[in-house]
């Protein structure tokens, strides 16, 4: 049905307008005498600030002697400094404005903090506080200990970390990276000596990287870091080596069995590139076409055309050795075995045929027309700035992003998809009840079944 | 701590506004600092205002909005933005329902071209319909039925706060209310609610208001009005005693409560005093009730909260979410956060807490204006204010003066709402109990 009155309006899409440059803040680059790395650019929208303190250590370097040790080093370290308790530190934050979050992946560990723009100067000396003189103080690190054990009792009924921790597993074997989070027997073991030891040998300026966006002047800025870091003195830690990641040959099913659940998780996935990697622009303008965006070819299979879940979506996820692919979707029990079928014959006719003209330029825009929006928000431009200097990408990855994505073609993405969507190698893993999903599992290779802890099912 | 090293900057947010003849309200607000814009269609309709009897069809309505429309098939809205460089998404709130589109600044007339199109007409099947409502079935599942404690407390708290059926039903739908709705209900709720004198444009970014203003009066002034039914009254009775009710926590070990406390009228002096008072409670580590329940009672692992004040248009609760240790009883646990309530209503707040609350008030505001839905919808927030400002308060301009009415309020002001608002009677309890620590009594 249509309301429409006589009209002139065209009944096509109009065309687009001239397209205008994406002028990049300039970045202001400096090493301090101590080794820290700082990146400042001015974005003057709103009156606030943003900043990220990186250290190049995380739960990797302790993956063998304290699975998640790194992160309950940052949760802990905001909880005291030798000047500020916890609730000053708290009452500060909010004096300017402000916010405070302190984590740590399997790379880095982070601190990042934000506040008003009349405040910059305290939230800087705020951050450097908690960097140099965290205190660890008992009590709060034995409170902390209790809600991390609740939280990691909530993982394990949630079926996307369930997903993703035993793939994980499956992919990366013996490398650290393997582990995405401690058992509660490993929480347990963890001493204040071993964290304030990690705090000593990692926080430290010649492994850090600060960022610093927002409204303010260059030159102030700087002299508000040289203050608050300058005289910080540490020494290098050393590298830990791992071992590398096991070679996968065919596909394998791991179930892991939650009972009674109404829909399974499904993830599919195996060993990719990381971001320094020559294919790196082709791999993720084939996921775009694959499964990376909502118009994508998964997305209008198996939402669209199928309706067998809401949200599916493939991923390019870099870690600083090794990156990954990964398929997933949620889907109704009954159709666990299909979408297993078309997320492969997704993956197949990637690596079989070219994509079509419109699709590569349709992707190709997509990309960089997304990539530029960091640059309208300073959330957006600290994450694009965090890529950049965290993964040590050339200077103009910025400026040049949209040119270097913009010269690719169907063969790039065949080529692509044939290293890289490595189908018939890829490990796939199932969250869900085994009564409901166990005989469509074994359709797609040897199952082993796994319960939430992570056990062995016979 | 010292004073701060510059005087505060006041933000003034450029606006500009217009009625087309069809009553489509439009509102432009120009910033040429990157070559993006943000644009989206708000219609006053959401889960509350949707058909008696019908839970859950708003939000399946949202989804039929991507399947087609007079000239742009099944996707091609989402290809057109997609190729444009840009991303679009849609959401179902309580009183509004709004599409949205960030594209590269080149793509505005793409865009206003393709709202246009489906404010103008849908043209959608049963195919269709059948295959977003098995969608919708999956994102209910997702995020509500195979999550711990998911729809909490969203979903499982307006039954029991609320008594009239707008305020009080299932905003997600029940599967056998959803498995009713017919292409005939699509077309009739389209031809009801989605009509350009039912509707706010908004157009946030890189160009020149007055071309601007030319490209949406040329797309949208020809669609005609329509007449329009009254809203649903979604007026609460009186309320005289607390109300509380138990739901059953399948997958998580926690028990968590949510305690809500309808809030004062939009606008009114308690409505701004509510605002305030409610970050002097929550708002992180920094609120009361975390830190009495999580840092110094140690209860709970963790406790939060909000109140949707700014987007909403009818009875919304101030809402506290705790999860505690299962070693301690919910009663036990209610009991130490009336504490928390009986010492801001006997002693009142010293100005020194207060005022940083309101800094921090400021610092949220400008946060959510500049992005508001993750860094790549820049400008979500100042669109969905202006929205909310032209719907419900008729004057997008509001959004540079809001922030006066929080930031005036007084210690005197925050305890007397604290006296008046968060009594028993004004309130809900809701406790999600976990299967393994015997589910709901």
């Amino acid at each position: 049905m249509s309301r429409t009155a006589p009209s002139i309006l065209p009944a096509a899409a109009p065309a687009l307008a001239p397209e205008s440059p994406v002028e990049w803040p300039k970045r202001a680059v400096r090493t301090l005498s101590n080794g820290l790395r700082v990146v400042l650019a001015e974005l003057r929208t709103f009156p606030k600030i943003s900043a990220q303190l990186y250290f190049r250590s995380g739960n990797a370097v302790v993956a063998r002697t304290a699975p998640g040790l790194a992160e309950m080093v940052a949760t802990v370290a905001r909880t005291g400094t030798a000047s500020r308790p916890s609730r000053r530190i708290e009452e500060d934050l909010r004096r300017m404005g402000g916010g405070l979050g302190t984590h740590a992946g399997a790379d880095s560990s982070s601190i990042s903090a934000n506040g008003l723009a009349e405040f910059s100067d305290e939230v800087l000396e705020l951050m450097a506080d908690i960097a140099r003189n965290a205190s660890f103080p008992e009590d709060e690190f034995e409170r902390e200990r209790r809600q991390r054990f609740e939280e990691l009792k909530i993982e394990r009924t949630t079926p996307g970390f369930l997903a993703n921790e035993r793939l994980r597993r499956v992919l990366f074997g013996a490398h650290a990276y393997a582990v995405v989070a401690p058992s509660e027997a490993q929480v347990a073991a963890y001493t204040r000596e071993q964290l304030a030891e990690f705090y000593r040998v990692h926080y430290v300026p010649a492994e850090g990287l600060l960022i610093v966006v927002g409204d303010f002047s260059t030159d102030a800025m700087f002299e508000q870091v040289e203050k608050v870091f300058g005289t910080w003195k540490a020494h290098h830690p050393q590298p830990p080596a791992f071992p590398a990641p096991p070679l996968q040959t065919g596909r394998h099913v791991h179930l892991v069995h939650m009972p009674g659940t109404v829909q399974t998780q499904v993830l599919i996935g195996n060993l990719a590139i990381n971001r320094r990697d020559p294919d790196w622009y082709r791999i993720i303008l084939a996921n775009a076409i694959y499964g990376g965006a909502f118009h994508s070819r998964l997305v209008l299979n198996i939402r669209e055309q199928k309706g067998y879940t809401y949200s599916p979506r493939s991923s390019v996820n870099a870690l600083r050795q090794y990156g990954y692919f990964t398929v997933q979707a949620a889907v109704r029990n009954q159709v666990a075995a299909a979408t297993l079928t078309e997320m492969f014959y997704e993956m197949d006719k990637m690596r079989s045929l070219p994509v079509t003209v419109e699709e590569l330029e349709s992707a190709r825009s997509y990309l960089t027309g997304v990539f530029s929006l960091g640059v309208a928000t300073q959330d957006g431009l600290l994450g694009q700035l965090s890529t950049v200097f965290m993964d040590q990408l050339p200077d103009g990855y910025l400026e040049t992003y949209r040119e270097r994505i913009r010269a690719l073609t169907a063969d790039d993405v065949v080529l692509a998809a044939r290293r890289h969507f490595d189908s018939a190698n890829a490990q796939i893993v199932l969250v869900g009840d085994r009564a409901q999903i166990g005989e469509q599992a074994a359709l797609f290779g040897d199952v082993t079944e796994y319960d939430a802890s992570g056990a062995v099912l016979s | 701590m010292n004073a701060p090293n510059a005087q505060p900057k006041k933000l003034h947010i450029p606006v500009e506004h217009t009625t087309f003849a069809n009553g489509l309200r439009v509102v432009a607000s120009p910033d040429r600092s990157a070559p993006f814009v943000t644009v989206g269609v708000y219609y006053q309709i959401g889960f509350r205002l949707e058909p008696h009897g019908r839970s859950g069809f708003a939000h399946l309505f949202e989804h039929m909005m991507f399947q087609g429309s007079e000239n742009a098939g099944k996707m091609e809205h989402i290809r057109l933005v997609n190729s444009s460089g840009g991303v679009l998404n849609g959401t179902t709130n309580y009183d509004i329902t709004n599409y949205f589109e960030a594209v590269p600044s080149n793509a505005l007339e793409r865009v206003l071209w393709l709202e246009a199109d489906r404010m103008r007409a849908l043209k959608v099947d049963d195919e269709n319909l059948n295959n977003q409502r098995d969608v919708v079935k999956e994102e209910v599942r997702v995020n509500v039925m195979n999550q711990p404690y998911g729809g909490f407390p969203w979903l499982d708290l307006p039954p029991v706060a609320f008594r009239n059926w707008p305020n009080a039903h299932n905003f997600y739908g029940d599967f056998v209310d959803l498995d009713a709705a017919t292409l005939a209900d699509v077309q009739n709720f389209f031809h009801t609610y989605y009509a350009p004198n039912n509707a706010v444009l908004l157009m946030l970014g890189d160009f020149e208001p007055a071309e601007a203003f030319a490209l949406a009066k040329r797309h949208f002034e020809s669609i005609p009005a329509q007449p329009l039914l009254p809203h649903a009254d979604v007026s609460e009775p009186p309320q005289t005693e607390e109300r509380y009710g138990e739901v059953e926590e399948k997958l998580g070990p926690l028990p968590a409560i949510a305690i809500g406390y309808t809030m004062p009228p939009r606008e009114t002096p308690d409505w701004y005093a509510a605002g305030i008072l409610e970050r002097v409670l929550h708002g992180g580590r920094a609120g009361r009730v975390y830190r009495k329940l999580v840092l110094e009672e140690q209860i709970a692992v963790d406790a939060d909260g909000s109140a949707d004040l700014l987007d909403t248009n009818g009875p919304t609760q101030m809402v506290t979410r705790i999860f505690h240790k299962p070693e301690f009883t919910s009663e036990g646990t209610v009991a130490i956060y009336d504490e928390v309530i009986e010492e801001l209503q006997s002693k009142g707040i010293a100005e020194d807490e207060l005022d940083p609350v309101k800094v921090k008030f400021r610092a949220d505001y400008y946060s959510m204006l500049e992005g508001g839905m993750g860094a790549y919808m820049p400008r979500f927030g100042l669109m969905h204010y202006l929205a909310c400002f032209t719907l419900f308060d008729g004057d997008p301009h509001r959004v540079n003066t809001i922030l006066d009415g929080f930031l005036a309020v007084t210690p005197r002001q925050v305890q007397e709402v604290a006296r008046k608002y968060l009594v028993p009677s004004n309130r809900a309890v809701l406790v999600r109990r976990p299967s393994a620590l015997g589910g709901a009594q």
